[in-house]
């Protein structure tokens, strides 16, 4: 018999960074090229077999931060991890990712997360240089580029992520 | 239960929760299909059944509120937790409609921000773009004004060129006419005079003139017989030796050599260029023209030619100047003086340097003479006190 753990995961960063295009590239494999802006919070469960366990993900894709609407820590509780997402072609929003992670750590102590510099697949149209990943990495950081739209290095940072809230 | 009735005739998904301290879901309520919550079953653990309680029980704080939360089927509600003395009842209040006008607003203002972040991002590229064209228009200037300059340059250089070009050749041409009259010059002049003459740019002296000179004339004796009768290669060569042998001594006196008419020589003194005694200077060459010519004499003698050598020198002023027409021109003298010289050596002998008596006595001091006497000499009216110089006075010779 197999045992089954269940884990919440928080899905943060700015407005359309592609939060919810990576969970739904995740969890049903899918891209769409509408954006649609996401209020309050979606939650999404992905089941992933890891050796002779199955995790299942509680996937909880939040409201994109702006001026406008700043994060409610509420929905943070419980989680057992987070997903940093920035856009790589938006300097500012990696700037709000690294601001966002020292407010989630103040307010829920350290947890694993990865940071997901994504829409790799406009690389040409990046302003986040790899020497900023670099710095980022010999910082301590988990980074990696990813892009919803071709799959690029999503489902490996979900299944890392995963592997280290249930480890 | 009335609330929730009167929120379920308002169109609003109203469902509920209850569970206890051991997170056993012990009643459920409402409209729970419209969140996908059909299949619970109470008495089982309610966090694996409805999984948007992960991580929220047991409960921290009560009231507590979730707001706007899709959990399936695109539906929302705010989800409100309390505590009672059984457990934890949790509320679902649909906020779908209430959720999608906030979102149209949102999605509104993310699409003006996203088309004010995407303007700025293009205004900056332009920016960049506008920033290298001009500076790449300053380095187009710049590289124009470098062009130019170096055109500039390239023209000042070629007007030099052409200056120097222009010099070069008036040098040439100059130094070409300097040559031809250094040429013209030494068929008549001692070399070292002759280039003086042209250093000094001065041809006046060339010009007819009147001059009190010492005229030098001398011939072989025997030399039409020796002609007839030797080969015209050894005639030849006796006049290259003759020659070899006088000339450098005529330049080194600083003669004037006037002509060669086969075997005669005419030399003048004290012109084009002055000297201070000229018949002691013509006296002195014809000494040592006669010393030359003996040495001469006694190799042809081994050949069995019988050659000797006759000298007339006379003093007195003649008509200078160029003769001759444009391409053939001589320096030349002319007058009774230059007659004198020429029949005196005629009528010398073989190493005789008859002279006449203004220069016998101009050279009496250091010469030693004999007096001939009163020779008649065609083309003058009266006879000529003639002397033959015998030998210098070693003694007497002025250092």
């Amino acid at each position: 018999m197999t045992a089954t753990v269940q884990k919440k995961i928080c899905m943060l960063g700015g407005f359309s960074v592609g939060k919810t295009s990576l969970v739904k590239r995740y969890v049903q494999s899918i891209f769409s090229e509408t954006y649609l802006t996401t209020v309050g919070v979606k939650i999404d469960k992905k089941t992933v077999t890891m050796g002779d366990r199955t995790v299942h993900l509680i996937l909880w894709d939040l409201a994109g931060e702006d001026d406008m609407a700043s994060l409610r820590m509420s929905y943070l509780r419980g989680s057992a991890g987070y997903m940093l997402v920035a856009d790589g072609t938006r300097r500012a929003t990696l700037d709000m990712a690294l601001s966002l992670h020292q407010r989630v750590e103040a307010e829920c102590g350290p947890l694993p997360y990865t940071l997901l510099v994504n829409k790799h697949d406009l690389s040409e149209q990046w302003t986040v240089s790899n020497g900023d990943l670099e710095e980022l990495r010999r910082g301590g950081w988990s980074v990696r580029p990813s892009s919803a739209r071709t799959g690029e290095g999503v489902e490996d940072a979900f299944t890392d992520l995963a592997a280290r809230v249930a480890p | 239960m009335d609330r929730l009735q009167a929120l379920t005739l308002a169109g609003r998904a109203v469902a509920f929760l209850y569970v206890d301290d051991a997170l056993v879901l012990i009643d459920a309520g409402g409209q729970l299909e419209a969140y996908g919550l059909a299949a619970l079953r109470l008495g089982a653990p309610a966090v694996e059944q409805a999984v948007f309680l992960e991580g929220f029980l047991p409960l921290i704080e009560t009231p507590y509120l979730l707001p706007s939360v899709e959990i399936a089927r695109g539906r929302a509600a705010d989800l409100h937790f309390w505590r009672d003395e059984g457990g934890v009842w949790v509320v679902l209040l649909e906020v779908t409609s209430e959720r999608d006008a906030a979102r149209r607003m949102q999605q509104k203002a993310y699409d003006m921000t996203l088309l004010q972040e995407r303007e700025a991002m293009l205004n900056r590229r332009l920016e960049a773009a506008n920033a290298a064209l001009l500076a790449a228009q300053r380095e187009l200037e710049a590289s124009r004004d470098a062009l130019l300059r170096a055109h500039t340059a390239l023209e000042a250089q070629s007007a030099e060129l052409a200056r120097w070009n222009k010099t070069l050749e008036e040098r040439v041409a100059a130094q070409v006419s300097e040559i031809e009259r250094i040429n013209r010059l030494k068929r008549f002049l001692a070399p070292s005079l002759a280039e003086l003459i042209v250093s000094t740019g001065d041809e006046s002296i060339l010009q007819s003139h009147r001059r009190d000179i010492a005229a030098l004339f001398c011939d072989v004796r025997g030399f039409t017989a020796f002609a007839e009768n030797a080969e015209p290669e050894e005639v030849v060569e006796l006049l290259r030796d003759y020659h070899a042998a006088l000339v450098p001594l005529i330049q080194s006196f600083e003669g004037t050599l006037d002509r060669f008419v086969g075997d005669g020589m005419m030399v003048i003194f004290n012109d084009p260029l002055p000297c201070l005694n000229p018949a002691e200077r013509a006296v002195r060459l014809a000494v040592a023209m006669r010393d030359a010519v003996a040495a001469l004499a006694v190799l042809w003698r081994k050949r069995g030619h019988q050659i000797g050598f006759g000298i007339g020198i006379a003093q007195g002023f003649a008509t200078m100047g160029q003769i001759g027409f444009e391409g053939r021109f001589d320096y030349s003298a002319i007058g009774t003086v230059v007659n004198t010289a020429a029949r005196l050596s005629d009528v010398a002998s073989d190493r005789q340097i008859l002279v006449t008596s203004r220069v016998a006595t101009a050279v009496g001091d250091f010469v030693e003479l004999t007096e001939i006497g009163m020779l008649a000499i065609k083309g003058l009216s009266r006879p000529l006190a003639v002397s033959n110089v015998v030998a210098l006075k070693s003694e007497l010779l002025p250092q």
